[in-house]
């Protein structure tokens, strides 16, 4: 029998009680969210006043961390609700559903800050509106722009039915969250695309790395499903929490081994000395051995890849293990995309170009500045107030179920 | 004849011509010298009677291009591509590596031309070294935009704002584009750069009186460059070029009035080299179809029309 939302923790006090400030748990989001505000607004007003100059982007290395950090946030918020819509409406999951508010808030989250992000990362932010007006659909950009806002409103709808809709819209959430996998799916291959289709960088120019977004974006995904799930799931004594949390571990450990799986394939066909790509192996070697291989093998696998297997493998039924699992495995994701993003740019098209006209901006190196890093700490910030005062204020951890409508 | 079978002394024959030659050097170094003169006193007469001389060789019939200079053979050359439609020319650049000697003066010229900013540049000069030591070779190997036939640059523009024009030369609208970067992450050439609104004299001190601080010095820079028709000073602030990714456009506001690209006048071993491939005289459309030609990274398909003699 499907319920409209009930407000239960975290919904305002009834009208005429006298309200009093409790501290809880999640006030931590909002209050990290705040010092990321103050910790980033210096960087932020030099971002918004004097554009790009003040970064460590360069003509020859023009996308940084924060195109790294987009990429990251696309895969998590699509990833797991492309998880969580399909366990639901395709796998009949309806167990999932009662996390649904906190799964499609978090995701309305990190989408906002993935948009801000990209935002940001414009020569002419305020120009952001040519790409709906002149849109050019040849362009993967293009695509990625119109997705993503297609995704942002769709989730937005979905959000706003599921906390303020009642019955009488709940009939929608179904079409929607089924009109979300296609969407998801699309943005998740275009983002992929936009690297995979330029010819000029070998490592990206492949027909495996759209594909390879998507099932980096679903082990991602599922991690931070998983995550939320263990954190946010209020009957924690109960079988169905740990029947559910030992279905996700299977999926996100299953997904992880596929992951290593296919791009152990891909890395030694592309380091082939015969008849390889010379430009491709450097740009992988540069990954895998250069100045930041500890970003990779450190910080995606072993602290991403092999602790939560090991962590999913040998305790799948302890809950608590498998968030952390999640949370490792999720959280490390972004050393993926920042090491697709930047070694292949700072490899040399043409050799001697980086010598050839010598400018600090004109330079092969790139490595984030702290101004990059706290621009990203006030999105962040952003973010982590949205989601702190979401948890406070929303009735997101209601119980919440569709079943009437399914 | 050899030298034993002169009836003159080595000695002697040599000073004579010696002399001969430092007689004709001293005239035509006073004869330069006139002509600059004149310039100095009344350029816009010298320049007017340049361009009619130059007038007179575009229409005179039967007129041996071959026997000029390879600047005023260009030049006619240019004038008489511009009185066909857009569509029927197709500009072509030619650069003799063997002649370029790595003086940059071309970069230089460029950036003048275009009032570049720091971090942008449109042609800089790769030197390539060959080989080990001790057998060791240098190359100097300019790279221009390639103003490819099929651009990688033009697809993934999200908003258009960089498309191939008639003539073929890829261009740049400013006021469109948003400044993503992506065109500069698709050129194999690496031929594009983003303008991230830096100033030569910025930071430089001001003290009214005291010195010629920046505010007076950055004059220079905050002039209009001319680039695609247009006048962009380069004022305080975000306005455009600044934000947007810039590239070499073959000097098309100096072609579409007759005159060829900074870096082709300013190149001192005429190596930089010019014109309308679809004029089957021109000097281009000769050298491109040599067999010493070569173009970059040819196996990406991008089919530029920047062609290297080797």
């Amino acid at each position: 029998m499907a319920q409209a939302v009930q407000p239960q923790e975290g919904a305002a006090p009834p009208a005429g009680s006298r309200f009093r400030f409790e501290w809880r748990w999640t006030d931590f989001f909002w209050i990290l969210g705040v010092v990321l505000l103050i910790a980033g607004a210096a960087s932020m007003w030099q971002r918004l006043t004097e554009g790009l100059a003040p970064t460590n982007l360069t003509s020859y290395v023009p996308w940084g961390v924060w195109v790294g950090f987009y990429d990251y946030l696309v895969w998590m918020e699509v990833g797991s609700l492309l998880i969580f819509t399909g366990l639901i409406y395709l796998f009949g999951d309806k167990l999932l559903l009662k996390v649904k508010p906190i799964v499609l808030f978090t995701g309305f989250t990190i989408v906002t800050m993935g948009l801000l992000i990209v935002l940001l990362d414009l020569g002419h932010p305020e120009r952001f509106w040519h790409v709906l007006v002149y849109a050019e659909f040849s362009s993967m950009i293009t695509w990625m722009v119109w997705l993503h806002s297609a995704y942002l409103l769709i989730l937005t709808l979905e959000l706003a039915i599921v906390l303020w809709g009642g019955r009488r819209l709940a009939g929608l959430l179904k079409p929607l969250a089924l009109v979300s996998l296609p969407v998801g799916l699309a943005l998740i291959i275009v983002s992929g695309s936009i690297f995979g289709v330029v010819a000029a960088r070998p490592l990206w120019n492949t027909a495996s790395l759209p594909l390879m977004f998507l099932l980096s974006a679903l082990a991602a995904g599922s991690g931070l499903l998983l995550f939320l799930v263990v954190v946010f799931w209020k009957e924690k004594n109960s079988s169905e929490y740990t029947a559910l949390v030992n279905k996700l571990s299977v999926i996100t450990r299953t997904l992880l081994l596929a992951g290593v799986f296919a791009a152990s394939v891909i890395a030694f066909t592309m380091l082939y000395k015969g008849g390889g790509n010379p430009t491709r192996a450097e740009a992988l070697n540069l990954i895998l051995t250069g100045p930041y291989w500890w970003s990779f093998w450190i910080v995606h696998i072993l602290l991403g890849v092999l602790i939560p297997l090991a962590l999913l493998f040998l305790a799948p039924a302890k809950p608590l293990l498998a968030g952390i699992a999640a949370f490792l495995s999720s959280i490390t994701f972004v050393a993926v995309t920042l090491n697709i993003v930047i070694p292949t740019l700072v490899t040399e098209e043409l050799k001697g170009l980086a010598t050839a006209f010598v400018d600090p901006k004109l330079a092969l190196d790139y490595v984030p500045n702290t101004m990059e890093w706290l621009v990203l700490a006030f999105i962040f910030g952003i973010g982590s107030v949205i989601f702190g005062l979401g948890l406070r204020f929303l009735p997101l951890q209601s119980q919440h179920t569709e079943a009437t409508h399914d | 004849m050899t030298e034993s079978a002169s009836p003159h002394p080595p000695g002697a024959d040599l000073n004579r011509r010696d002399f001969l030659r430092s007689l004709a050097g001293l005239g035509g170094a006073a004869v330069a010298l006139q002509a600059l003169d004149q310039l100095a006193l009344d350029p816009e007469q010298a320049v007017a009677r340049y361009e009619a001389q130059l007038q007179e060789l575009i229409y005179a019939e039967g007129t041996h291009l071959e026997s000029l200079d390879v600047l005023e053979r260009m030049r006619v050359e240019l004038h008489r591509a511009l009185e066909k439609s857009p569509a029927e020319r197709r500009w072509v650049m030619v650069i003799d590596l063997r002649k370029c000697v790595g003086c940059h003066a071309c970069t230089v010229a460029c950036i003048a031309e275009n009032k570049l900013p720091p971090g942008v540049v449109y042609r800089p000069v790769i030197e390539e070294e060959i080989g080990t030591y001790p057998n060791v070779a240098r190359r100097f190997v300019p790279r221009p935009c390639m103003q490819c036939e099929n651009p990688p640059c033009v697809p993934v523009c999200p908003v258009n704002a960089t498309y191939t024009n008639e003539e073929g030369i890829v261009e740049m609208n400013y006021e469109r584009c948003i400044g993503c970067r992506y065109c500069i992450t698709a050129c194999p050439y690496s031929a594009r750069t983003a303008d991230f609104g830096f100033t030569y004299t910025q930071g430089n001190a001001n003290a009214d009186g005291l010195i010629l601080g920046s505010d007076i010095a950055d004059s220079y820079e905050r002039a209009p460059n001319f680039e695609y028709g247009k006048q962009y000073p380069r004022q305080p602030g975000r306005s455009s070029p600044v934000g947007n990714a810039r590239k070499c456009h073959f000097c098309q506001h100096r072609i579409l009035n007759g005159q060829l690209p900074a870096c082709v006048t300013t190149c001192i071993g005429r190596a930089t080299l010019f014109g309308d491939a679809n004029d089957p005289d021109s000097l281009v459309a000769e050298l491109i179809a040599s067999p010493n030609v070569m173009r970059l990274r040819e196996e990406l398909g991008t089919e530029p029309r920047v062609y290297y003699l080797v």
